[in-house]
Parts: structure tokens; sequence; C-alpha cells
């Protein structure tokens, strides 16, 4: 398998200058910061309300700007073009990653400043967000896939970020609602748990259960990205 | 000569209804190859299958010598181009950073993106936001995009449909020389002047079916009706047949100065394909 540079150099150039002109996904990226402002202000900021904004950073923005990136190009009838074009399936998602990504990460460093937060001596939970990043930008490229167009994303991202980006608020209701539970396994409840392991002493051997859970939400969110893909460049 | 493009008894299926039905045809190297034929007649779908879009469901399709499974590389795909009805630009990008995406994903050199652009008749408007452009200008910038990495094929899906005659003309005469410097070209196409100034060999395409495949000079001689007519000045038209005979007769008439007009009755590639098919190219 082939990787240029160059093609993926120029998918990321254009997909920056393009995201950079459009006011309507770009402003997503404010929501996690007005929050952190709000939460910024408290005389008591939790690490709970700092595991908050770096979910609604991951899904809003990494899940978010990626689908709806995703969704635009095949509702203008240019992802065909870049499909037809000699960049590879890896060159053109890796291309349009990596701009989700820089943000995302200019996004949550910044929140986390505004939050007076520190991430020295937080390998743990560096990494488990690194992992996190994977899983909410491979199901952002796979909800830019199934929707047809902006519109649409915007809708269909409502859910994530309820699940995904608020299910560290929503656990707190689990003793009274049952299903809710299920919000444990999700990256962000995940990352809380690797905080909470690493403030405890523990060590590298005892985080692997929350990072292997993470892992197969990224694992299986990128093969199901990929294989919807190579399915949508073909009609 | 060699074959850009092999296709052998091609059908596709979609549920129940049959796009495409036992189609065959070849394109040599260095032809224009017209596949004429209303909308719906599966055109499009035979774009699609010859550029790796679809799948056919039966039937052989080779392009370059290769079946077209075989596509999917960075390295076949730098060897043809393809324009579409449905292909898109990005809006909010200027001509020229939409055109130097694709020099970078084709590696060209970014003096080819002028070169394009004259070649369609742009060369002043490269800053200018594509949202900002007609539907003609965008179909020009798609044909220039297309044009950037000079193509060994390049496959053209109705490509002048929303441009006035002046810049089809322009498009025409760049698509003329492209083809004098080698590319082959397979053109879909409803306008049969668009298809007989342009194409070697046209092939009619009704309801999935090739129905003829010729050079238009071949089918119009085929389909010619054997006759002179005349138009006089006193308002007459008379209909001589084509003859010897007829020389003697015509020449008491040009003697007496009565002719308005002489003219031969050659039928358009349009007459053919209505005679052909029974329906009209809409």
């Amino acid at each position: 398998m082939t990787f240029s540079v160059k093609r993926f150099m120029a998918i990321f150039q254009k997909d920056l200058k393009d995201l950079y002109r459009n006011m309507y996904v770009s402003s997503t990226a404010l929501m996690p910061l007005i929050f952190a402002v709000i939460y910024g202000r408290m005389d008591n900021v939790t690490i709970e309300m700092h595991l908050f904004v770096i979910s609604m950073s991951l899904a809003l923005v990494g899940t978010f700007l990626q689908c709806a990136m995703i969704a635009e190009e095949k509702e203008k009838n240019t992802l065909r073009g870049l499909m037809l074009s000699p960049a590879t399936l890896t060159e053109i998602l890796s291309g349009k990653s990596a701009v989700t990504i820089l943000i995302t990460v200019i996004v949550t460093g910044i929140s986390m400043f505004i939050m007076d937060f520190s991430f020295s001596g937080r390998i743990g939970l560096m990494a488990g967000i690194v992992l996190s990043l994977i899983f909410f930008i491979a199901l952002g490229t796979w909800m830019g896939l199934i929707t047809r167009s902006v519109l649409e994303a915007s809708v269909y991202i409502l859910p994530v970020m309820f699940i995904f980006g608020m299910g560290n608020m929503f656990i707190m209701f689990a003793e009274q609602y049952a299903f809710l539970q299920i919000l444990e396994y999700t990256p962000g409840l995940q990352l809380q748990e690797i905080v909470e392991l690493e403030d405890a002493g523990a060590g590298f051997g005892e985080l692997w259960k929350p990072f292997a859970i993470i892992g197969a939400w990224a694992a299986a969110m990128v093969v199901l990205a990929a294989v919807t893909f190579k399915k949508r460049m073909m009609d | 000569m060699e074959n850009m493009i092999e296709v052998i008894s091609l059908e596709k299926i979609f549920g129940k209804k049959q796009a495409l039905n036992n189609v065959s045809f070849q394109v040599k190297k260095g032809e224009t190859f017209g596949f004429l034929g209303p909308s719906g007649s599966g055109k499009t779908t035979t774009i699609k299958i010859l550029t790796g879009q679809m799948r056919p469901t039966a039937g052989t399709a080779k392009v370059f010598g290769e079946p077209v499974s075989k596509l999917n590389t960075p390295e076949y795909r730098k060897r043809f181009g393809v324009v579409t009805d449905n292909s898109g630009l990005y809006a909010r990008l200027t001509i020229y950073d939409n055109l130097k995406l694709y020099a970078d994903l084709y590696g060209t050199s970014l003096q080819r993106i002028d070169e394009a652009l004259e070649a369609v008749n742009l060369g002043s408007e490269k800053k200018t936001q594509v949202a900002k452009l007609s539907k003609g200008m965008t179909q020009r910038v798609l044909l220039a995009r297309t044009l950037l990495h000079k193509p060994e094929l390049l496959f053209l899906d109705e490509p002048t449909s929303a441009l006035d005659p002046a810049n089809s003309k322009h498009i025409h005469n760049g698509l003329k020389e492209l083809n004098r410097q080698g590319t082959t070209i397979f053109l879909t196409t409803h306008d049969m002047e668009e298809a007989d100034h342009l194409c070697s060999q046209v092939a009619f395409l009704n309801k999935g079916v090739v129905q003829l495949l010729d050079e238009p000079k071949q089918l119009k001689k085929q389909y010619r009706e054997e006759v002179i007519g005349l138009e006089l000045k006193d308002g007459r038209e008379l209909e001589l047949p084509l003859q010897s005979s007829s020389a003697e007769e015509i020449q008491q008439y040009i003697s007496r100065e009565m002719v308005e007009r002489i003219y031969t009755k050659e039928p358009t590639l349009g007459d053919i394909f209505v005679e052909v098919t029974g329906r009209e190219l809409v």
C-alpha cells in the first residue's frame, strides 16, 4: 500500500482552508470553550468537570467536525472527485483526520488552560485521550459517510453528544435509571476511571482495563468506517 | 491499433431494470468516441463501470488492457480523467485553490493550472471564489481540473451541456487540440452536432442496447437520401435523383438564373438516431 505525504498534505491544507471559511461548522468548536469559561469561574472545579469538558471537546469537535467535513464532501459531490483521483483511502481519511485532530487538540488544550488544569504527570490520561480521539474521529468518519448533508449530520450528532459527550453527567442518574449504567463503558467514563486509578497510585499494569475498553471502541469504529468508505467508493 | 477501452457483452441490472444489455465496443488509442443516447439510456452507467465506480452484472470491461477492477490504484488513476454531470468543486475556495489541490494530488506542476485555465477560457478568473461562478463557468473549471494532468484517456459525461455556444466552441477546440496531442476521449452526449464535430466513431445507445456503431461520415453516407434539392427563386422546391441524368436539368435552371439554393439531403446524426431508435434525443 502506498502513502504519499504530498497527497496527504494537499488534502490537509485544502480542508484547513475550507474549514476556516466555514463558520457554521467551525463555530461548533466554541462550545467546549464556553463550558470551560463557565466551569472555570467556579470556586471548586472538580476533575469530573474537567473530564466533562474534555469529553465534550472530543465528541463535539472530534466527531462533528469530521462528520460535517465528510457529509459536505458527499453533499457537494466532491468526495467522488477525490476517490477518482490518485489519492488513496488512507490518504483521504488521514488528511481529513489530521485537521480534526489539530483543532480538537487546540480546543481541548485551550479549554484546560481556561480551567487551570495541568496534564503534567497525567500520562495515563493523555494516552487515554489520544486513544479516545481515534474512536471519536472514526465515529465522525462513519457518520459522515452515512449522512447525506451537513444539516443531517447536525441532527445525527445530538445522540453522540448526549451519550459520549455528556455521559459523565448522565451517569449520576444511573441508580434511578438502570439502563444508564451502559454509559460506564463509554470512553469518557473510562477516562475518569484512568484518572481515579492514577490518583490512587496505580501503575500502567493496573490501567489495562479502561485502555482495553477504549481500544475496543476505537478498533471497532475504525473497521466500521473503513468498510463503509470502501462500500461508498462503489455505486 | 491498440485498444484503450474494450467492452464485451456488458450487462448491468438494477433490481428489475436492465440498464445495459449485451453492450460491446472498442475505443482505439487516439480516438474520440461518442456514446450517444437520450437520458436514461445507460451512458452514465457505462462511464461509472469504465472508471471503476460501479461493478457490472456480467460481461467484460477493460481499460488500458486491464480489467476495470484494477483501476483503483494511484498509478492507473493518473492515466485517466473524468468529468461527469455530478462532479463538484469546493465552493468556498477559489478556482486556483481547487485546481491546486488536484495539481498536488496528480503531482503536476502548478504552471499547469494556468495552462488548463487558458484552455477553458478562464485564465483571468483564477482568484474568483467558486461559489460566485455560473453553472457554465463551473463546468469549465471541472474540465480544466481534468486537463491538469494531461490524461491518456478522458471520460466526459455531457461536457458542454451547461455552456453557451461561444464557450462550447472554445471547449470543442480545446478537446480537438487535446485529441491531436494523443489523448483518447470517451464522450457521452445527446448533442448530435457536438458528436458530429468531435467524434471519429459514435455508438447509439438506446434503452441499454447499442443499436448502431460507426464513423459519423459513414452513417451519414449510409442514411442519406440520394437526391439533390433545388430551391428556386419563385419559391418552389425540387428534388432530383443524385444521378448524372439530373445534371442537364439542373444546368437549365441555373442558366435561366432561377436557382436560389442547391443542397444535398444529408441527414444529421440526430435524424439517424430517430430513424434507428424511434426516439428523440432528450
